[in-house]
């Protein structure tokens, strides 16, 4: 899951970060097994770091604080140094460079990507799936929270800290300008785009900047055409965007961008411009996960457009594989633990912090990653707020994962760039398919060993 | 006059210089060659190093030998289509810095009052950061909500060229550019003003009486009198142009698609986005030779020019 942050802003930082990737903190406590969660020894309290990739003032780093400040009362000399660069690309090229100086701190923040997998199997980072159930954990966890930080092999080594669900987000009043239903297929978007167009609507708001929000369309139709197995096919070269399922998703998105479903120039268009297109009135949907719900579902929202909004799930299509309750739920980027650092102070610390924090978090009105908790739906919200939650109790087992944690950043850098002119209609699908298969097929390799 | 003449003075000031004088020199220049040394010349040779190995970062490192540049220069259309794509923003950088600046220092000197308010406006663009550029000319190009480009546009009636300027695939690579070259031609123009200013009145004078026109004074008198200055300042403006980075990287990040893609960028996103550090490298050297190869042209050029 990505989040909101102005594109600009987290390019800036990029560019800064290439200067700054020296960083302190970094703990020196005696080597570790990733399999041993119960080391031998004292707690010695002292300074631990957690390089992080959330909102400063967010409710994770917001909580972590003064969990962190109240298990220091009782162990004086701990802290918890946290270290946040919110903007995602140029976190990732933090947390690798540090990766291959071997500088990783205590904690650090890591999807589920090829790159992760190779630390986990150099044995850097803590088997989650023990650590969670040494300290009583494990249990409480959404299984689909856990499933989200899984690698292929279904190993766990990231700790989930949000949960969070995927809606398509609509208009109802520009919807009935234009004379379109919700759609009951995938397939129904492209000719709803031309509907709302002849009415002079945006049909979809998109954040092009960012590249990710565009990468979801892509995802969408294999994962209703063949479950989610064919990205895990796909990204190790062993499937192709030539295979039926490819082909859909190729086809589709030629067909959003020839109905003109995105707004002109939406490849420079950022975050905040896009929910703003939203949010004033000029686009009719918008696809986004809960994390938006404060300004979606509260009076936070434009008093305008408030008693408009509403959200559906992802389509499914007629010949769908998976259900309509089975669609992009993550649980966010994960904690991993390092295994180098890994001693009682460690342990202690995240038994304290993991067991009183889903409460916490569950306060702030989000979904927590534990099901022993309830959200509190905050006193602003509209009735929306609740329906929203309330679809997390009725998911399936399957969930697309989002195909930028799952290709090798090569693969997935040129799916991002190909997936802008294919929409752009820049590129014909037949070109799409041979430049992403053959450079699958000459990335993939290196990463999927 | 003979070469010697002008060569023996300073010949004999050096001769003439203690030797303890020289010892003092030598040592006070051995620090900076230290410095140098250690942050120009080894991470160049460090790069050379890595460009034939193999290294994700975290793995083990595979010495590959010249595989990473038999696939740069035979295998690897985005890197070509970077390079292309960083020849097109060098050459719109030239135009706009060193074309812009000429004009302007030109019409400057024939200019009597208003100077220092002319440079000085032309020179703000370069001490404004990098950022602040990006986000004001992301703006001025944008078409939702409408910038001052596409608003211009439709006020002198070439509304039909109204388009999102960055999301174009045609128009993305000069929208890029363009920044970049607007925000030095105050620092070049100021350069190549002082050196006008330096050309001698009376050299000036003789060609009006002999009856030159103002182009004939230009491009006999007073470029040829500019000519050292003019080299410094295309080689400088050439290597900044090889090395532009920061604006197209905030303003596109190289799209959409490889559109505004130049070297430097896919240098980069190969280093710290694909992990690739060995590849990275590779291109890295690609751009050290690159920058050497074009202030070789450069200088051999405008040398045999002025031999001519």
């Amino acid at each position: 899951m990505k989040h909101p942050l102005r594109s600009k802003l987290r390019r800036t930082a990029a560019v800064a970060a290439v200067a700054a990737l020296a960083l302190a903190g970094c703990g020196t406590g005696s080597a570790s097994s990733p399999t041993n969660v119960s080391p031998s020894g004292q707690i010695v309290p002292r300074q631990i770091s957690w390089l992080l990739s959330r909102p400063a003032d967010g409710s994770v780093i917001t909580i972590m604080k003064k969990l962190a400040d109240d298990y220091a009362k009782d162990h004086p000399g701990f802290s918890l140094n946290l270290i946040t660069t919110p903007d995602r690309p140029s976190y990732i090229q933090k947390y690798e460079t540090l990766a291959a100086a071997d500088k990783l701190p205590e904690l650090f923040d890591t999807d589920a990507t090829p790159f992760a997998q190779q630390l986990a199997k150099q044995g850097k980072m803590m088997d989650v799936n023990k650590v969670l159930k040494d300290l009583g954990l494990y249990d409480s966890f959404r299984p689909a929270a856990l499933d989200y930080q899984r690698f292929d092999d279904g190993s766990l080594y990231m700790v989930p800290m949000q949960f969070e669900l995927e809606y398509f987000w609509y208009n109802k009043s520009l919807f009935q300008k234009a004379g379109v239903s919700v759609p009951k297929s995938l397939n129904d978007i492209p000719a709803m785009c031309t509907a709302l167009r002849k009415a002079g609507i945006t049909p979809i708001a998109l954040d092009g900047q960012d590249q990710w929000p565009l990468e979801r369309y892509v995802s969408y139709e294999p994962f209703r055409a063949a479950g989610p197995d064919y990205i895990t096919s796909l990204k190790k070269g062993q499937a192709k965007f030539s295979d039926a399922p490819g082909q859909k998703a190729v086809n589709w998105l030629d067909a959003l961008g020839k109905a003109k479903c995105f707004s002109e120039g939406f490849s420079s268009q950022g975050y905040s411009d896009a929910q703003n297109a939203f949010t004033s009135g000029q686009a009719a949907m918008y696809n986004i996960g809960t994390w938006e719900l404060s300004s979606l579902a509260t009076d936070k929202l434009n008093a305008a457009v408030r008693n408009d909004i509403d959200f559906f799930t992802l389509p499914t299509t007629p010949e769908s594989v998976t259900e309509a309750n089975e669609f992009v739920s993550p649980s966010g980027i994960g904690m991993a633990v390092n295994a180098k650092t890994y001693d009682p102070l460690v342990a202690d610390f995240l038994k304290f912090a993991l067991t009183k924090y889903p409460a916490e978090y569950a306060a702030t009105g989000a979904l927590a990653p534990t099901t022993n908790v309830q959200t509190t739906i905050p006193a602003n919200a509209t009735p929306l707020y609740q329906k929203a939650l309330d679809k997390a109790k009725d998911l399936g087992t399957k969930q697309i994962m989002p195909w930028d944690t799952q290709l090798d950043p090569t693969s997935n850098t040129r799916l991002q760039q190909e997936l802008t002119l294919l929409v752009q209609g820049n590129t014909s699908p037949a070109d799409f398919t041979s430049t992403m298969d053959s450079t699958i097929a000459q990335n993939a390799p290196k990463f999927f060993k | 006059m003979r070469r010697g003449s002008l060569d023996s003075p300073a010949r004999k000031a050096h001769t003439m210089l203690p030797t303890r004088s020289r010892i003092s020199v030598l040592v006070f220049l051995l620090p900076p060659l230290l410095v140098y040394g250690a942050a120009v010349l080894f991470p160049i040779l460090q790069s050379l190093v890595l460009s034939f190995f193999s290294w994700n970062g975290i793995g083990d490192m595979e010495f590959v030998g010249l595989a990473n540049y038999v696939h740069m220069l035979t295998h690897d259309d985005v890197f070509w289509r970077s390079f292309l794509n960083a020849l097109g923003y060098l050459a719109i950088c030239l135009v706009l810095q060193l074309g812009g600046a000429l004009v302007v220092a030109s019409l400057l000197l024939s200019l009597r009052r208003g100077r220092e308010l002319v440079k000085t406006l032309y020179l703000l663009p370069a001490v404004i950061s990098t950022v602040a550029i990006a986000f004001l000319f992301e703006r001025i190009y944008s078409i939702d909500p409408v910038g001052l480009l596409n608003q211009v546009l439709s006020w002198v009636g070439l509304g039909s060229l109204e388009r999102p300027w960055l999301s174009d695939v045609n128009t993305v690579l000069a929208a890029v550019s363009a920044p970049e070259g607007w925000r030095f031609t105050g620092l070049y123009m100021l350069i190549i003003y002082a050196a006008l200013l330096a050309v001698p009145r009376e050299l000036e004078e003789a060609a009006i009486l002999d009856g030159a026109s103002r182009w004939q004074l230009f491009t006999k008198i007073r470029f040829p009198y500019i000519r050292p200055v003019w080299i410094t300042t295309t080689i400088m403006a050439t290597t900044y142009g090889l090395r532009g980075f920061d604006i197209p990287y905030l303003m596109t990040n190289g799209g959409p698609g490889q559109s505004s893609e130049l070297v430097t960028t896919y240098m980069y996103k190969t280093a710290f986005t694909s992990t690739d550090y060995g590849y990275a490298s590779t291109i890295s050297v690609f751009i050290v030779a690159e920058c050497l190869v074009a202030v070789g042209l450069i200088v051999f050029m405008l040398r045999r020019k002025a031999d001519a």
